[in-house]
């Protein structure tokens, strides 16, 4: 008699790995085939994590079609299982798995707005927190202010691609119109994700404010965030630095106001 | 993790969930059939609140820090008498227990304080990695032993009973020496939980398997059975021979309700729950459904008396 770890694991690689040969003398056949009968929780196991993978990424679902979408998921399943009681994790490394298949060709931005979706996932999820107290702000006596450290609420999640992925994502969730055409050089995209009174919120992002908000999410302080918000990048154009004017105030009052920064120390 | 997510430095606070907000003291689960809630009819049952008896939901769906689903089932269960139900402990896995997923249950008990913890008499994982589907344990001794010592593993971590449910199988072990209705009743006596009965999960085993699903009933202990499932079921061909599948996406059939029939004489008022999964239709179909168990409750009790 096989002991219950032989077993499992006999009928696990059966299902995941499509190698039943183990498992199927341990199963009774009555009337159906063992391989039948060990079918029908291999095709479980799959519909369960696909099911998973379509509601991760609707968009991407979207752009390349049910079943293309199906088969990369399918192969992705195959390489990388679930590792969890809980399928909610199951896609984390789906935009490497889309990266590997079209690293170099002209769907290149496919697995940048997988990345993007994923990043959707974590926001909807991440813990609550409620807004600034601004009485917090006041007490912070004035020689205090470049030690000030701000905090972004759970939910907040930058994301930056040289694709227009956040135009692309956009356009291919939430209505089922034909989407506008969009131009794949009209990027960069840069995007805050943040919930804020129930509702997911993307905020597109200057790449002053972009640095700014990388900064205090590293937990820098405010001095230092200003500072890096203001810098020029390497390789920064004089156009780059045209196009982002940083305001230390506006962006303080943006981002409290729209319950970006929830907290400081 | 990918690139784009940066580390969160600041401490997130539990979302914080309303204990009985304003409408007195709520029910404890009562004899009237409830319904399985799905995130569909979040929205509904807050703005409607349909007379529905009482909800169980999924413990893995409600595992966030915190967002919609987690603050829409707090404002529920504020409102209503509440089970909730997990599909991923994986108790029959010769893995060593999940404490995390366990502690991520503990959390969801201590956030929504539901009347009934149920888990599977199942396991979906071993080295590791995850089938994410409900599989059969073999019926042997060892089998036992182990499932019986995890389940009492998880009461004393999560400081509760909890009921362990039979689930449909589309094969058997020929390693297995018992019934399963032998071994359920085996696991409840060593491990002390409680039994959810399946009534659908019975008839779709006594149909694959070819045996009475009566003779099943008749071996449980009445007094261990502290909570009923119905749901649908629905039926593949292999070579011309029939194999029942447990989508729950689908009505009760009338051999089902048979069975509750017989149920509700041998175990008396348990809690019924309508379970519906996939497929999932407006909440007045599930509505009707438990509608439909209470009529017969009353038609059974009736005769009784």
């Amino acid at each position: 008699m096989p002991s219950l770890r032989e077993l499992q694991s006999g009928v696990m690689r059966a299902l995941l790995d499509g190698e039943p040969d183990g498992a199927l003398p341990l199963i009774a056949a009555r009337g159906i085939a063992p391989k039948h009968r060990l079918d029908v929780y291999a095709n479980n196991a799959r519909a369960n994590f696909i099911e998973s993978l379509i509601s991760s990424y609707p968009a991407v679902r979207r752009l390349v079609g049910e079943d293309y979408f199906r088969q990369c998921a399918r192969g992705f399943h195959t390489r990388h299982p679930s590792l969890s009681g809980d399928l909610q994790s199951a896609g984390a490394g789906f935009a490497k798995h889309l990266s590997e298949l079209h690293g170099d060709d002209e769907f290149r931005y496919l697995s940048e707005v997988a990345r993007l979706e994923w990043l959707v996932e974590e926001s909807l999820l991440a813990a609550d927190h409620g807004p600034l107290d601004l009485a917090k702000l006041q007490r912070v006596p004035a020689a205090g202010y470049d030690d000030l450290r701000f905090c972004l609420h759970p939910s907040a999640r930058l994301f930056a691609s040289k694709y227009p992925c956040v135009a692309i994502w956009e356009a291919n969730v939430g209505s089922d119109a034909e989407p506008e055409l969009i131009d794949l050089g009209g990027g960069p995209d840069r995007a805050l994700l943040v919930r804020s009174r129930g509702r997911l919120n993307c905020h597109r992002l200057s790449c002053g404010e972009e640095r700014f908000l990388e900064s205090v999410q590293a937990g820098e302080t405010f001095t230092a965030a200003v500072e890096r918000a203001a810098a020029r990048n390497e390789g920064d154009t004089a156009a780059d630095a045209a196009a982002c004017p940083f305001d230390a105030a506006a962006a303080l009052q943006r981002f409290v106001l729209a319950g970006v920064i929830v907290d400081v120390r | 993790m990918d690139n784009g997510a940066r580390s969160i430095t600041c401490a997130a606070t539990v979302s914080p969930v309303p204990a009985n907000a304003g409408i007195g003291p709520r029910a404890d689960i009562g004899p009237r059939a409830g319904i399985g809630l799905r995130a569909q009819h979040h929205l509904e049952v807050l703005s409607d609140a349909p007379a529905v008896a009482w909800f169980e939901a999924h413990t893995e769906n409600y595992f966030a820090d915190g967002g919609a689903h987690v603050e829409a089932l707090g404002r529920i269960r504020a409102n209503y008498p509440l089970s909730l139900h997990g599909v991923g402990l994986s108790l029959g896995s010769t893995d060593p227990l999940d404490t995390r997923h366990l502690e991520r249950v503990r959390r969801a008990v201590n956030r929504f304080e539901p009347e009934l913890l149920s888990e599977h008499l199942s396991w979906s994982s071993v080295g590791g990695r995850f089938a994410n589907d409900l599989l059969p344990l073999p019926y042997t001794e060892e089998a036992l032993r182990h499932v019986s010592s995890r389940i009492a593993q998880a009461q004393d971590f999560l400081g509760r009973r909890i009921l362990i449910e039979n689930v449909s199988s589309y094969l058997q072990f020929e390693c297995s020496r018992m019934p399963e209705w032998e071994f359920l009743g085996a696991v409840a006596a060593e491990s002390g939980c409680g039994i959810l009965l399946d009534l659908n999960n019975i008839y779709v085993a006594a149909r694959n398997f070819g045996f009475d699903a009566q003779r099943y009933l008749d071996a449980v202990d009445p007094g261990a059975v502290l909570e009923i499932h119905l749901a649908g079921h629905s039926a593949v061909e292999f070579e011309g021979q029939e194999l029942l599948i447990d989508t729950h996406g689908t009505p009760v059939c009338d051999a089902v309700w048979n069975l509750y029939r017989a149920a509700l004489r041998r175990f008396g008022d348990v809690p019924t729950l309508i379970e519906w999964d996939t497929d999932i239709p407006a909440l007045e179909v599930l509505a009707a459904e438990a509608a439909k168990a209470d009529a017969l409750r009353a038609e059974v009790h009736a005769l009784a008396a």
